[in-house]
């Protein structure tokens, strides 16, 4: 996938697959008899427009025979770099009701800036303090939102 | 008589007494801040404030309240110019050449515009309110659920533009949009579709977090590839627009102002409609449409003006029927009926002084707020100042704060997560993202007038064409969609979102 050519080719067969999907689960919507307009009918046209026009897609891509559009991929640091963040994110993520909104945020930011940054330990941490301590005082104290308190609300 | 100068006199007298005057400006600030602040927008804002204005009389808590209501308009554009987090879906066009200017150094005219434009906008349209309440009133009744049908296939038409050189994208965009909109239940009858058995799929993919996830976890994790240093490179920046700046955007306020007030008086028509359309309409009539996307100071204008226009149009219904037209104004209307005021024709004729003082505050509220935004947009611009490492974390914290505080679903956050990979993705193959965000924004509102039509109908599609404001909305939207499959089918040119072209 290296050109514009080559992503179009699969990205528009993966979104035939994904509009067949659609069509498919669209397909086992249950009915209903006091509607005109049955649940299913709307995904089911949709799963079948995104179905056509993946097609569509990657069959004008493949006739296509002009200048090549290069698409700049990350190298492999880039790749390591955007999957440690998504990695990170996802585990706040999980964190987040054992912890409690503020500890892992503390944690996430305190980690994150350390990682992208490579600032001192100490000076990630307070970051990292500074932000949880934020969110503790401003939305779960002073707002009383319902966000997950962790250990902190016991 | 429904005007009268003494009446507004009267208002503005009481509106200027210092009491009022100071629940005004504290009205300003707290929605400056709620704007600000990423997850709590101006309807959980009013709610969470609400118990707070018990302590003083009506007049004052209802001069707070809306306050409240504007001063989060204003302050929702700084997150999304400043670091493209469009909390509120009404922010995604600003988002769109707002971010651009800033990382151009150019955040400062881009906040200054969007604090004068919403004063323009919202000073006009309030005098729309002042003088043609009740006439203006009855546009919002001549709408039923074919009108509203056409008007929102006539806003989905939008994508046709905002898909750029890319149509074909745009329209995959625009149908995986609805697609991800119709998870969950169906409005009418309530049975589970394209759910797969999940219980939390079942609650529906809310398009806020979608737009969070495409637009600030999706630009993050860009730059994070990138291992960008600063979003802003160098370190001059400006501050305030120019002389320029404000030449170019003035006919922009104007149009704008339009656009978001006569919207703004039809119930459902949100400012996130709206700003699409105003934006939309600039970039048509543009002689440099080609700039729309890479920073084009009247492309955060536009929608920043018809945002505040249709919050002041949304006052007209309200006073003069009782009806919210969105979701705000429907906290507002609990805020007025807590104070045993019934919002309705006879409003303003039985509390005419409380009814003008309320209005002359929204006066004195705009003055207010462009005065206390103006001196603050250095301090956020400085934001682009920040080295990345440290603001990509926060970026991504108030993504969080912003997805989860939605419903207050863990679940909602993960869809934000799916949709800043998807986002990520959607820049690198050359996929424009506004038309995904459209669809997901109008899709529940389309579904469910389409529903409501064919029921009307028994069934039958003719009756978008046989009522006259339908058979006109419909019009335009056909002829919209069949010059950008023309122009699509003339062009050979490979399918590339303009944004990603430099």
């Amino acid at each position: 996938m290296k050109t514009q050519r080559s992503a179009d080719i699969a990205s528009g067969i993966f979104l035939s697959l994904l509009g067949l999907i659609a069509v498919l689960a669209a397909l086992r919507i249950a009915g209903s008899p006091d509607v005109r307009m049955q649940p299913r009918t709307l995904p089911l046209i949709l799963g079948w427009i995104i179905l056509a026009a993946g097609g569509i897609l990657a069959a004008r891509a493949w006739h296509l025979r002009e200048e090549e559009r290069i698409i700049k991929w990350p190298d492999r640091s880039g790749t390591f770099r955007v999957l440690v963040t998504l990695a990170s994110l996802a585990v706040y993520l999980l964190l987040m009701d054992p912890l409690g909104l503020p500890l892992s945020t503390v944690l996430f930011v305190a980690f994150l800036v350390w990682y992208l940054g490579r600032y001192r330990m100490v000076w990630a941490a307070t970051l990292g303090l500074a932000s949880g301590g934020t969110v503790y005082y401003v939305f779960i104290r002073l707002l009383q939102l319902s966000f997950p308190v962790g250990p902190l609300g016991r | 008589m429904f005007f009268s100068w003494d009446y507004l006199l009267q208002g503005f007298s009481l509106a200027l007494s210092p009491t009022n005057l100071l629940w005004a400006l504290v009205g300003c600030l707290m929605g400056t801040l709620i704007g600000v602040l990423p997850g709590i927008g101006p309807s959980s804002g009013i709610a969470i404030l609400l118990p707070l204005t018990t302590v003083v009389g009506p007049i004052p808590a209802i001069i707070m309240m809306a306050a409240i209501y504007y001063g989060a308009m204003y302050g929702g554009s700084t997150t999304a110019i400043v670091v493209n987090i469009p909390g509120e879906a009404s922010s995604v066009p600003t988002c769109i050449d707002g971010y651009e200017l800033a990382k151009q150094g150019r955040a400062g005219p881009a906040l200054g515009i969007a604090a004068i434009s919403s004063f323009v906008a919202g000073t006009l349209s309030l005098v729309g309110l002042t003088f043609f309440a009740p006439v203006l009133a009855n546009v919002a009744l001549a709408f039923g659920p074919p009108e509203y049908f056409a008007l929102m296939f006539m806003s989905l038409s939008l994508v046709i533009s905002l898909s750029g050189r890319a149509l074909l994208k745009g329209l995959i965009g625009t149908a995986l949009g609805l697609l991800a909109a119709m998870v969950g239940q169906d409005p009418l009858t309530g049975g589970a579709r394209l759910t797969f058995g999940s219980e939390e799929l079942m609650a529906g993919v809310n398009f806020i977090s979608v737009i969070i996830g495409l637009f600030a976890i999706g630009e993050v994790l860009v730059n994070v590839e990138e291992a960008v240093a600063y979003i802003y490179e160098k370190k001059k920046l400006d501050w305030m627009p120019t002389w320029a700046d404000i030449e170019q955007s003035w006919g922009a306020m104007l149009r704008s102002t339009g656009v978001g007030f006569f919207m703004g008086l039809l119930p459902g028509c949100a400012p996130s409609v709206t700003t699409f359309v105003a934006y939309d309409l600039e970039k048509r009539i543009s002689k440099h449409p080609e700039r729309f996307g890479k920073g084009a100071i009247e492309g955060v204008a536009a929608p920043e003006g018809a945002n505040n226009a249709t919050c002041s149009g949304g006052f007209v219904p309200l006073f003069a029927f009782g009806l919210p037209t969105g979701p705000a104004l429907a906290v507002l209307l609990g805020g007025l009926m807590m104070y045993g005021l019934q919002p309705g024709p006879m409003l303003f004729t039985q509390n005419p002084q409380f009814v003008w003082a309320v209005i002359a505050s929204m006066y004195i509220g705009n003055v207010i707020l462009l005065v206390l935004n103006l001196p603050l947009v250095g301090m956020w611009a400085r934001i682009a100042l920040l080295p990345f490492p440290m603001l990509g974390p926060l970026i991504i914290l108030f993504s969080v704060i912003g997805a989860y505080s939605i419903r207050f679903l863990a679940f909602d956050v993960w869809v934000a997560l799916i949709f800043g990979v998807v986002g990520y993705l959607m820049r690198k193959l050359g996929f424009p993202m506004a038309p995904m965000v459209l669809a997901s924004v109008l899709a529940q509102m389309l579904e469910t007038s389409l529903q409501q039509s064919l029921l009307i109908s028994q069934g039958s599609p003719l009756i978008f064409f046989t009522r006259p404001i339908a058979a006109g909305f419909m019009t335009l939207a056909l002829l919209s969609i069949i010059r950008g499959v023309w122009l699509e089918l003339r062009s050979r040119a490979p399918e590339v979102a303009e944004e990603d072209e430099a």
